[in-house]
């Protein structure tokens, strides 16, 4: 345990740990240090001067050792002739702080005065107004008045697109670099800087394209006045009109925890909408962050598209019918079908959806099938990461092997978290077939072919420098994705992971043990629920009853399309009207997650609720209802009308989700750093975690049980053959995918559909930088611009998911350089 | 053409200065060797120099914003910096100021007409006791130019236009 140290401040004592900074030591006392620049997950710096105190240190006798005593006995205390900053000064024993003297209140008043010289008091139309730190703090610390001349005021640009993001009001900022140092020492993507000095100094980003980081909304959230706004929020509502739910986020298997906020506005004709998404303290998940797919990318729910009304198809087309009606239908279809029942859902569903649709599935003898490239959930339930694990924990002692994923863009709060536990001293590991931003802080970078995934996983257990690192490092985690990969290979691919560590005895213990890093939010729910994938979903479709949830395979894969044209009977079950929906004999409306509540269960095998946040559209059921529904036509009784109810009854079936139910998973405990309270300052706009932190799932290795691993299956070697390409799929965070193409900002960044050559790979088919090309894969071809990447091996070629041409696992490749337009000089 | 293709002589001398792990320090002499050409850093100088340094563009560009030796646009090629301070200004720099600006036809921070000198005012060159006096940069680095007066100044000038010229 460190060190204890006790002070006074305000007259109240305090007992802290050694080290601790003044400011932090206060706020365990309760008492609010005023501070702009300070923040409790970053470096303190000192800059704004708010936090000025009075502080006094007992005077020590140099021959003893001892405070030397006064008249009455009492230490004598030396201060300082000015004040100090209580965010720079770290605690120290006898130590006796003043913040509210009269000293130091002079010091608070006109450090606000000063600030307010250039600051424009736009407070009536700013979008931090009422949730403003500078607001706040000037009510209870200024001056009231100014001695400054109003008409000197500096006057500066007001609308200044740092990206197409973030805009900066100049004239609000009060150059406390918080947003700088976040960039910088948080996500580590230096893209903010100031410019010029003095009175002139301004937050600039010089990067291509402007504020080029994945995290950028969150320093409109740190920022203490209101120069940082998103544009998606910005000017669109005011703070206090807003009401709030949390919420999980759904775009990828971290789970951080959100909170949406929301109004019923004019505008939107009278309706409840959301207007912006925040982050909600976790800090065994995403502490204060989110990234910005998840804060932008939630307008895909209030599309236009969305469906709300059952459709059966009649003479050849679909038409409108009532919920009775279209449930007979499928559930007729079904009852018929039995064990020529597919379902097929995807990770997209709750747990209580996939539940209802996996006992319906178990009770008419049918498949449930996952919908999914990536493989290995079932040794995830195994050798997953220990109950208790957090990132935040991990330092010095633990090693964390990140292979075959690009956490930056498949997952990027785990790539934050990843970070930051280097940072605190941890090893990192990063094997990949291409360069990726993680490559930076890794303490080993192993770069292997495609194909070599298995014998790269399986040479850390060897002996040799990055085989000690892994196998004797007290603490191993084990980072998996699909970069390159379909199902066999990132099937093969898990299983040498879990191998690896329980050979090296790194499962059921906190703090190690396996991550997927899933396509999904909630793949590795459906997984701990007994959704299984299927190698061969063409074949595995072939003349059956198909009951589609929350999946849009025609919509992703042609081949697909002629497998569902093979069916007996498709039922399509979404919030939109998707290529799979057309094609479908009944298709059923479903409710957005925002609508409605659940819980997911994150890569961590964290189960976390989310609450619904806006009432749902007209005529959509929630899918564990539309399930119940269907599957009493078919004469199997679900339960249907309450979610909680569906997840006490999933907890008393599955194992590893034994004993819980809807109010643990709502139970929540103090957090460090306090963001919450009254003092929004201290944190930024992150909300306080008041529904709940979840509860982690147990692993069978927690569990003590006796389990055999699976060998290590073989999979036919993908080696790009002589003058051949082999395409391999790769993961962006800003893809097609319905809920970024429907986000208009982020839209911009989605850029066009590409294909990553080696330079000599380029040059020997004759094409450029830049060029646009025909890129052909399985009979289908797109047109694709060329971008080099030096990282991969020469018949290689890297094909994004999601980007227009469909690519679940590598496959051979063509490539033909588009008709070269001849410009007449 | 990079810096490094421009000057691969002098990057590699520079760079050498430097441990490889701090090699971001290298920035500010970089930083001049860029500036040397055209007498202002363009944004491809910046982006080669974070590209070499391993720091982001915007890291460069806040040095160039911070210190005012260092420029981001285009102006004159003669960079002449009066120092206008307290004691200077006793000295009668202010009054040398107004009529070299009037003699030149600009105002203080514009440039002549054949872009050849740009005029600004600069606090403290430590040379208070030879004022009025002014510094010149230029891609050929900093010139003292002290105890001066408008006349000399003017034919100074003079002398660097026909030496344009020339060249």
């Amino acid at each position: 345990m460190t060190k204890q140290v006790t002070l006074t401040i305000d007259g109240k004592q305090v007992t802290v740990p050694d080290g601790m900074l003044v400011v932090d030591a206060a706020k365990e006392a309760g008492i609010d240090i005023p501070v702009f620049c300070y923040h409790p997950k970053m470096e303190p710096v000192g800059m704004c001067r708010m936090c000025l105190v009075e502080i006094g240190r007992p005077v020590m006798d140099r021959t003893t050792g001892k405070p030397i005593l006064d008249d009455k006995g009492e230490p004598k205390l030396q201060f300082l002739p000015k004040l100090e900053t209580a965010c720079t000064n770290p605690v120290s024993e006898g130590m006796v702080v003043y913040t509210q003297s009269e000293k130091a209140e002079a010091g608070q008043k006109s450090t606000i005065e000063f600030l307010l010289t250039s600051h424009p008091l736009d407070c009536p139309i700013c979008d931090k107004g009422g949730e403003c730190p500078l607001q706040n703090l000037t009510m209870a610390y200024g001056p009231g008045k100014s001695r400054f001349l109003f008409d000197e005021k500096m006057h500066l640009a007001k609308m200044v697109p740092l990206g197409e993001l973030i805009y900066l009001d100049q004239e609000r900022c009060i150059q406390c670099a918080r947003c700088i140092r976040f960039q910088d020492e948080v996500a580590g993507d230096a893209v903010l800087g100031f410019d010029e000095r003095g009175r002139s100094t301004q937050i600039v980003s010089l990067s291509d394209p402007g504020f080029d980081s994945v995290f950028s909304g969150n320093t409109t959230d740190i920022c203490p006045v209101g120069a940082l706004t998103t544009a998606d929020f910005r000017f669109g509502a005011r703070p206090w009109e807003l009401s709030s739910s949390a919420s999980i986020c759904s775009q990828c298997p971290v789970g951080c925890n959100i909170t949406f906020n929301t109004r019923r506005e004019a505008m939107s004709d009278g309706k409840i909408v959301i207007k912006r998404v925040m982050p909600r303290q976790n800090e065994e998940v995403n502490e204060i962050w989110m990234c910005d797919k998840g804060r932008f990318a939630y307008h895909y729910a209030e599309s236009e598209k969305r469906l709300s009304k059952p459709l059966i198809r009649k003479d050849g087309k679909l038409s409108r019918a009532s919920w009775d009606a279209a449930t007979q239908a499928a559930g007729e279809a079904i009852a018929k079908a039995k064990k020529d029942l597919v379902v097929l859902a995807s990770g997209r569903l709750s747990n209580e959806d996939l539940f209802n649709l996996k006992s319906f599935a178990d009770q008419v003898e049918g498949k449930a099938v996952l919908y999914t490239h990536m493989g290995g959930g079932d040794l995830v339930s195994l050798v997953g990461v220990g109950q208790g694990t957090n990132f935040g924990a991990m330092g010095a002692g633990t090693t964390i092997v990140v292979v075959a994923s690009d956490l930056y863009e498949e997952a990027p709060v785990w790539y934050l978290r990843v970070k930051q536990a280097v940072q605190r001293g941890a090893a990192l590991i990063v094997a990949n077939p291409r360069e990726t931003k993680l490559d930076r802080y890794a303490s080993f970078v192993i770069r292997y072919s495609y194909g070599d995934e298995v014998r790269t996983v399986h040479d850390l257990t060897k002996k040799g420098k990055v085989g000690d690192a892994f196998a004797k490092a007290e603490n191993a985690v084990i980072l998996f994705g699909s970069d390159g990969l379909g199902l066999d290979g990132s099937t093969a691919l898990a299983t040498a992971c879990a191998r690896a560590l329980n050979d090296t005895e790194h499962a059921g213990k906190p703090n190690n043990g396996l991550i997927g890093v899933w396509q999904r939010a909630n793949d590795q729910g459906a997984w701990e629920i007994g959704f299984r994938p299927e190698e061969n979903l063409v074949g595995a479709l072939k003349g059956k009853t198909v009951y589609v949830v929350g999946a849009d395979p025609a919509g992703d894969d042609p081949a697909l399309v002629r497998a569902l044209h093979g069916t007996e009977f498709v039922i399509a079950q979404d919030l939109f009207e998707t290529e799979t929906a057309k094609l479908a004999d009944v298709v059923l409306p479903a409710q957005a997650y925002t609508e409605r509540e659940g819980t997911f269960t994150s890569g961590e095998r964290r189960v976390q609720r989310f609450y619904p946040a806006v009432p749902a559209l007209d005529g959509t059921r929630p899918d564990f209802a539309i399930t119940s529904q269907v599957a009493r036509q078919a004469s199997v009784i679900l339960e249907g009308t309450s979610a909680s109810v569906v997840f006490d009854i999933l907890a008393e079936d599955i194992k590893s989700f034994a004993g819980l139910n809807y109010a643990k998973l709502a139970e929540v405990k103090p957090q460090r750093p306090i963001v919450g309270r009254g003092d929004l300052y201290y944190g930024g706009t992150t909300y306080e975690n008041k529904f709940g932190l979840g509860v982690q799932l147990s692993s069978a290795a927690d569990r003590s049980e006796k389990f055999t691993l699976p060998r290590v299956q073989k999979v036919e070697e993908l080696r790009p053959k002589e003058k051949k390409l082999l395409a391999v799929p790769v993961t962006k965070l800003y893809d097609r995918g319905v809920t970024v193409e429907s986000a208009k900002l982020l839209n911009q960044r989605i850029g066009e559909a590409f294909v990553a050559l080696h330079p000599s790979a380029a040059e020997q088919l004759g094409v450029e930088a830049g060029e646009r090309v025909k890129l052909s894969l399985d009979g289908v071809s797109e047109d694709v611009v060329v971008k080099i990447d030096e990282t991969i091996s020469t018949g290689v070629v890297l094909v994004p998911r999601s980007m227009g041409l469909p690519i679940s696992a590598p496959a051979e490749a063509s490539l033909k350089a588009a008709k070269k337009v001849s410009v007449r000089a | 053409m990079s810096l490094a293709e421009k000057y691969p002589k002098e990057v590699k001398q520079i760079l050498a200065k430097y441990p490889p792990e701090h090699k971001r320090s290298a920035v500010m002499p970089l930083l001049y060797l860029a500036q040397r050409e055209d007498g202002y850093i363009t944004k491809e100088a910046m982006q080669d120099i974070a590209d070499a340094l391993e720091i982001s563009v915007t890291d460069v560009g806040s040095v160039v914003g911070f210190y005012t030796l260092y420029h981001d646009k285009k102006e004159g090629k003669y960079r002449m910096q009066v120092c206008t301070d307290l004691p200077c200004a006793l000295r009668g720099a202010d009054q040398f100021m107004e009529s070299l600006c009037s003699n030149l036809g600009i105002k203080v921070g514009e440039t002549t007409a054949d872009g050849l000198v740009t005029l600004e005012a600069v606090t403290c060159l430590a040379a208070c006791d030879r004022a009025p006096m002014f510094q010149i940069q230029s891609g050929d680095g900093l010139k003292y130019y002290e105890d001066m007066n408008v006349d000399k100044t003017m034919e100074l000038i003079e002398a660097l236009r026909k030496a344009e010229s020339n060249s």
